[in-house]
């Protein structure tokens, strides 16, 4: 088998825990400045929608209005009803039909979301499953900015296994419980000193690095004393103070640099899920405030869960289309339900990309420099786990080229990892090899 | 147990026809050779061989051989299926019954011989962290007052029909420590005060009635509550402490119509509910049931930790940031079931608020207890500074560990302290700083964490306990037991579960264990048909949020919740038989309950045992509203759910999910409702798929008799005509819900078929013949199934085949003793299981 080099560059990541990682950091600043003024940022987005989407099936099924799918042949994009919202930035977007990971196959529909930002084989060796693409992203390039990403969901938190909240892992056994409030969100990112002065703050993570330090020290010492499950169990705690003091570290470094200004007009934090398409679109402003500030780089957004049946998300179709039922059940039925809701998801997603679209950034615009994933590990309500709904949009300075519907079915199959690996090199993150992938994919860049 | 593996129409070529020996078949490979396998052969190996992997279980495999312990969870699952009856499927050839069991003892005495002789024992569980709830309260006992710290907390993974509390499911990250330090940063803040007198805050507000000529008084709040400046709309607090708790005085009374005796008054304090805000929040200070009229004015009491209550941030300006308010508002609570039907407000109950007083922070004394309690006075404190933060340190951190400290542990600590002592300003400021330490080290936030020692095993039993029946850390009463060494004596562990059982703190076991056994939290989530249920739920009226849900009004769907924790809550504590579970005498309702499922003389929120009518259609859990709710469409029962709830939660079976590319039952049970054809007749169509029906012949049939049920929990035994367009509430034309029930009436004219045959079992029409069939034949099941869920919930871990023999002998004993409720758990905690802590390195 040939040596898969991510794979091992993970493990051994993994294995020396923080220390691995603390040098890009001690060095982050130097970085950043160095950054600034230099060159403009590269930025990546991986976004998710669940339940499915209206795709008849390819072979024997009519091509109409409402596929998912914009248009029926492989080519250049033309917009059906499910897709019209995407038709103004028709230079901006593609279509990869064909694509999926190996890895979620045995998963079952309500599962493989699991793995959609990861690919990892979590049927069979890495059934903790193993880090994302934005994490990858965010732990070569995160130091440049004051967060290394951002993770947001719907719903918020981390969900179980075959039932993810998040789209985002540290690595194996470490999802990265998304937030879900736009106060909090906003909160934590633009006013992340509560009025405290930055003195105060600093004082505040010296006291804390210090702090830390000694429960490293004091849960360190009690290890001798476990056996070895308890030992792992205990290596969690140590790995998640370390991960803490890494970010006092970095914290502490970015208070030398003064916070951003945001312009908060039209933005409603307080907005509820009542509202899906305010509620969402917050969300989505939110990425783009973290963007414009150059606060992070790299963010995911779980729009929708597999497993929403306990939360808000699975009224949804109701409050936004009046639609009797659970969001769950509206991918199931037939146009036009099936095929309204697509509408609806594409609106809010083709909002987002308007509005980074919308704003100069150098030569160009935002969305010239931000790579978006849009898409699902749950094709259909067959529960199927083949054949993705990929929506690929933007980052047409770092390479992508846009505007057709590519076909990767049959003998032209290669794994959707082959796209992240393309979207990995596009953020300065070299990559040859990420899960299940065999290169590039020079289809959408080369 | 797996039902889900169907097996197809093949006649067996081969046949059994070896007989068993009257002593039965000889033990190990030679038995194996002349009776077992040729039994697998005829009866299993068509399906579960080389050709077909049904279930992906094959049994060609197997060598016989049990004594490697190879295999042993296979071996376990066929046993489980040849003695159940399960397997062959019905239309499959069947063995005779001596032959099934000599095989199944076969079975079940090689795995035995394997686990006599095996040194391995059970693993037990892996260190694992406290769960949420159980981190809240153990903050709750540790400190002496109660701080809501869960909202800041990432969940708790949720997996349906499973507990939470093992070590698996419990994962440590960064983000989780970092909420953990926040909340033990803020619960120091609280439990310690700077030194000197407190500023008091204090606001008063009086009402008066005048015009109460026209109509409701100006003091009075009805059940839609009133105008504007009257008590509905609640007090502003001017000024508030940012910790300490808090004390309100109400002097309030009722007006009470003819036949009501009393109407409950709740107090909510946060958000200004009167705003038109879609994120309002606020949290409940209490509760108080008004009996007393207008002539006789009675002052009641709240108290409560101002921390708790979200203050509304204050409005950003150009000038800046304005002031946070905080609202205390009183809700009339009363509610007999009819509050959409647009009752005349003054021939309701009406509460009369005089005067509400706020006060905080309040103390009988100054510093409070729980600053006392972790800086206490001693000749030290003066004498020598040193030793004092020793003293406190050892006793704070011995109880926090739920273990005496030890030396080492005590010393790093002192080092700390010194460290940060020499940073901040004051002593009080060092301490909180050291002990917030103390709360995010893995000693507190994990089970505990101690060496392997007899004296050690003590406390951790002691913290099984409490933390099995209490979710929270021993009292004193147990650590002293612990330290006496006398927790291995059964007696003293009956005495002590039994009375941990009777203590308030085990409300949440019950509730927390019962949630997740039951999964009854989706029922939170249907979306329910308001035109097909138009008094269900309380719905805005107006405005800009109309038609979306009331806040902070509790529902019947909230009080359905505690029903069923209730009524779980009862049983243990008549320690009756839990069969109980399928049908009782009683139901456990508080008025708005009893309304909705119809029956008359209770009054009153607060919930209590009503004894119960063959009439009424209740008893056990199955006809509860949280399962009914939870496992429908929201417009309709859905039997496919339903089945599942009653394989997963009453018969312990464990139902897979369907698998990849089955393609769904294309309508929703919901449109069908409405159109009136029959979900039963959807799932005949639904089971003539041949891949539908492979697992369908098996579970629908369990949802069919649920079917007299509505989506809501009610009984509704007919449906109108096929084809009959059933139109929702409508204003005009039924006025009130019984006006539209009068109209489902004239409609409803056929009966709904709910009749089923059981797998491997009889035709049951409805419900009372569903319950009456499980009470006969599958009570040993239903018993089995529960226990095995209390002692998993119990040691946090799943059971595996090691553990069956345990299993066994608790359920030997269980049934001998009538199954009751209370003996099986105290037996649970006098197992080896429970008590076998040995540590294991695997």
């Amino acid at each position: 088998m040939a040596p898969k080099s991510w794979h091992m560059n993970r493990r051994e990541l993994l294995r020396g825990g923080g220390m691995a990682l603390a040098l890009p950091f001690l060095n982050g600043m130097n970085l950043a400045k160095a950054a600034v003024g230099k060159e403009l940022p590269k930025r990546m987005v991986v976004s998710y929608i669940a339940y499915g989407v209206y795709e008849p099936s390819g072979d024997n099924g009519v091509h109409h209005d409402w596929n998912w799918w914009p248009c029926k042949d492989a080519g250049p994009l033309t917009f059906n009803k499910s897709a019209a919202p995407f038709e103004p930035l028709k230079e901006y977007v593609s279509y990869l039909r064909g694509l999926d990971h190996a890895g979620g196959y045995a998963l079952g529909g309500h599962s493989s979301g699991d793995v959609f930002a990861t690919g990892a084989n979590m049927v069979a060796q890495e059934k903790t499953n193993n880090i994302s693409i934005d994490q990858l992203a965010a732990k070569m390039n995160g130091h440049k900015t004051r967060f290394p990403s951002l993770v947001l969901g719907t719903e918020g938190g981390t969900g179980s296994y075959g039932q993810c909240k998040t789209l985002s892992h540290y690595g194996p056994g470490r999802p990265i419980p998304s937030m879900h409030r736009p106060q909090e969100i906003f909160n934590r990112m633009f006013n992340p000193y509560a009025g405290d002065s930055v003195e105060q703050i600093r004082g505040q993570l010296k006291r804390e690095a210090s702090v830390l330090d000694l429960m490293m020290e004091q849960s360190a010492s009690l290890n001798n004393q476990l056996g070895k499950a308890d030992q792992r169990k205990m290596d969690e705690y140590l790995e998640s103070i370390r991960a803490l003091e890494q970010r006092v570290e970095r914290t502490s470094q970015w208070t030398h640099e003064p916070l951003p200004k945001v312009d908060t007009k039209g933005l409603n934090l307080e907005v509820s899920h009542k509202d899906p398409q305010e509620y969402i679109r917050c969300m989505y402003d939110l990425i783009f405030l973290a963007f414009q500030t150059d606060s992070t780089r790299f963010a995911s957004l779980m729009l929708e869960s597999e497993a929403s049946q306990t939360s808000e998300m699975w009224n949804y179709a109701t409050y936004a289309l009046g639609y009797k039922g659970a969001t769950h059940d509206i991918a199931h039925k037939r146009p036009p339900e099936s095929g309204l809701w697509d509408n609806w998801r594409a609106k809010q997603h083709a909002y987002f990309l308007q509005r980074l679209r919308d704003t100069p950034e150098g030569d160009g615009n935002m969305l010239d420099r931000t790579v978006v994933l849009w898409g699902s590990a749950h094709p259909h309500a067959s529960h199927n786990t083949q054949n993705y709904p990929i929506h690929l949009a933007g980052g047409n300075a770092l390479g992508f080229k846009h505007g057709k519907l590519h076909g990767f079915e049959g003998d032209k199959k290669v794994p959707l990892a082959n796209l992240f690996v393309s979207m990995l090199n596009a953020v300065d993150v070299p990559t040859e090899r990420f899960a299940d992938s065999t290169g590039e994919m020079t289809q959408v860049r080369g | 147990m797996l039902l889900m593996f169907p097996l197809v129409l093949l006649l067996a070529t081969l046949s059994y026809g070896a007989g068993v020996p009257a002593d039965g078949i000889a033990t190990g490979t030679s038995g194996y050779k002349s009776h077992v396998e040729p039994f697998f052969s005829t009866y299993c190996i068509k399906c579960h061989g080389p050709d077909k992997s049904k279930g992906k279980i094959t049994l060609h495999t197997l060598d016989g051989d049990l004594s490697t312990g190879k295999e042993l969870e296979r071996w376990e699952l066929i046993l489980e299926m040849v003695e159940s009856g399960e397997m062959p499927p019905e239309d499959e050839k069947q063995p005779g019954q001596a032959d099934r069991k000599a095989v199944a003892k076969w079975i079940d005495s090689g795995l035995r011989d394997y686990l006599k002789k095996s040194s391995e024992s059970a693993p037990a569980a892996t260190a694992r962290r406290l769960t949420n709830f159980e981190y809240q309260n153990t903050m709750r006992d540790l400190l002496g007052f109660e701080l809501k710290l869960i909202d800041n907390l990432p969940e708790d993974p949720v997996k349906p029909y499973h507990f939470n509390n093992t070590a698996q499911f419990m994962l440590m990250g960064m983000e989780q420590m970092d909420r953990y330090k926040e909340g033990a940063r803020r619960v120091m803040a609280s439990a310690i005060v700077d030194p000197g007198k407190p500023e008091i805050h204090r606001t008063v507000r009086t009402w008066e009635a005048n015009d109460a000529a026209t109509g409701m008084g100006g003091d009075e709040i009805g059940i839609y509550g009133n105008r504007r400046n009257t008590p509905a709309s609640g007090m502003g607090i001017k000024s508030w402490p940012s910790t300490g708790e808090y004390r309100i005085r109400i002097k309030a009374s009722a007006i009470l119509p003819k036949g009501i005796e009393q109407m409950p008054l709740r107090l909510l304090m946060g958000y200004n509910i009167g705003e038109n805000l879609a994120m309002l929040q606020v949290e409940p200070v209490g509760t108080v049931e008004l009996r007393n009229n207008v002539d006789s004015p009675k002052v009641y009491e709240f108290r409560g930790r101002i921390e708790n209550h979200p203050a509304k941030p204050g409005v950003v300006t150009a000038k800046g940031v304005g002031p946070a308010t905080m609202n205390i508002t009183p809700q009339n609570l009363y509610d007999d079931g009819r509050l959409n039907d647009s009752l005349d407000a003054l021939a309701m109950p009406r509460a009369v608020i005089e005067s509400i007083e706020f006060e905080a922070p309040v103390a009988d004394v100054w510093p409070p207890v729980h600053h006392t309690r972790i800086l206490f006075d001693s000749p030290l404190r003066a004498s020598d500074p040193a030793a004092y933060v020793r003293e406190v340190l050892e006793r704070f951190m011995s109880r926090a560990f739920r273990r005496p400290v030890t030396k080492d542990e005590l010393n790093r600590f002192v080092k700390i302290h010194g460290i940060i002592a020499a940073e901040v300003d004051s002593f009080e400021q060092a301490m909180r700083e050291t002990l917030a330490i103390v709360l995010v080290s893995p000693q507190f936030l994990y089970h505990t964490i101690a060496e392997d020692s007899a004296a050690m095993r003590q406390y951790e039993l002691a913290s099984r306990l409490s933390y099995f029946l209490w979710g929270s850390m021993p009292d004193e009463e147990l650590m002293n037991l612990a330290a006496k060494g006398q927790l291995e004596n059964p007696a003293v562990i009956e005495k002590q579960v039994r009375r941990l059982l009777a203590d308030q703190r085990s409300h949440d076991f019950v509730d927390n264990f019962t949630t997740q056994w039951l999964s009854i939290d989706k029922m939170k989530t249907v979306k329910i048909n308001t035109s097909l249920f138009p008094r269900f739920l309380y719905l805005v009226s107006g405005g800009e949020r109309a038609g979306t849900e009331m806040p902070y009004r509790p529902t019947i769907r909230d009080f359905m919740h505690d029903e069923t924790i209730g009524f779980i809550a009862e049983l243990i504590k008549r320690n009756a038989s839990v069969l109980n579970i399928v049908d009782s005498d009683f139901a456990y309702l508080n008025q708005p309950l009893a309304a909705h499922y119809g029956i008359e003389g209770v009054q009153g929120n607060k919930l209590r045992p009503v004894p119960i009518k063959p009439e009424h259609h209740l008893g056990g859990l199955l006809t509860q509203g949280s399962m009914l709710i939870g496992n429908s469409t929201g417009s309709a029962p859905h039997p496919i759910y339903r089945a599942v709830w009653l394989r997963e939660a009453i018969l312990g079976d464990e139902v897979k999910p369907p698998p990849a590319d089955v393609p769904a039952l294309s309508d929703t049970a919901g449109d069908s409702a409405a159109n009136a054809v029959t979900i039963k007749d959807l799932l005949a169509l639904h089971r003539k798929k041949e891949s539908c029906n492979e697992c369908h012949v098996r579970l629908d049939p369990w949802g069919i008799p649920f079917e007299h049920y509505n989506a809501t929990g009610r009984f509704q035994p007919m449906v109108p005509k096929e084809g009959t367009r059933v139109r929702g509430f409508n204003r005009e034309l039924d006025k009130d819900l019984d006006g539209y029930l009068a109209y489902l009436g004239s409609i409803n004219t056929v009966k709904i078929m709910a009749d089923a045959r059981v797998p491997h079992g009889p035709t049951v029409d409805g419900m009372q013949d569903l319950k009456a069939y499980l009470l006969k034949d599958r009570k040993d099941e239903i018993a089995q199934a529960l226990l095995r869920k209390l002692l998993t919930y119990s040691i946090g871990r799943e059971l595996t085949f090691r553990d069956r023999f345990a299993v066994e002998q608790l359920f030997q004993e269980a049934k001998t003793n009538g199954f009751k409720f209370q003996d099986m758990i105290v037996a649970i905690c006098q197992s080896e299981t429970f008590r076998g802590i040995q540590r294991k390195d695997n």
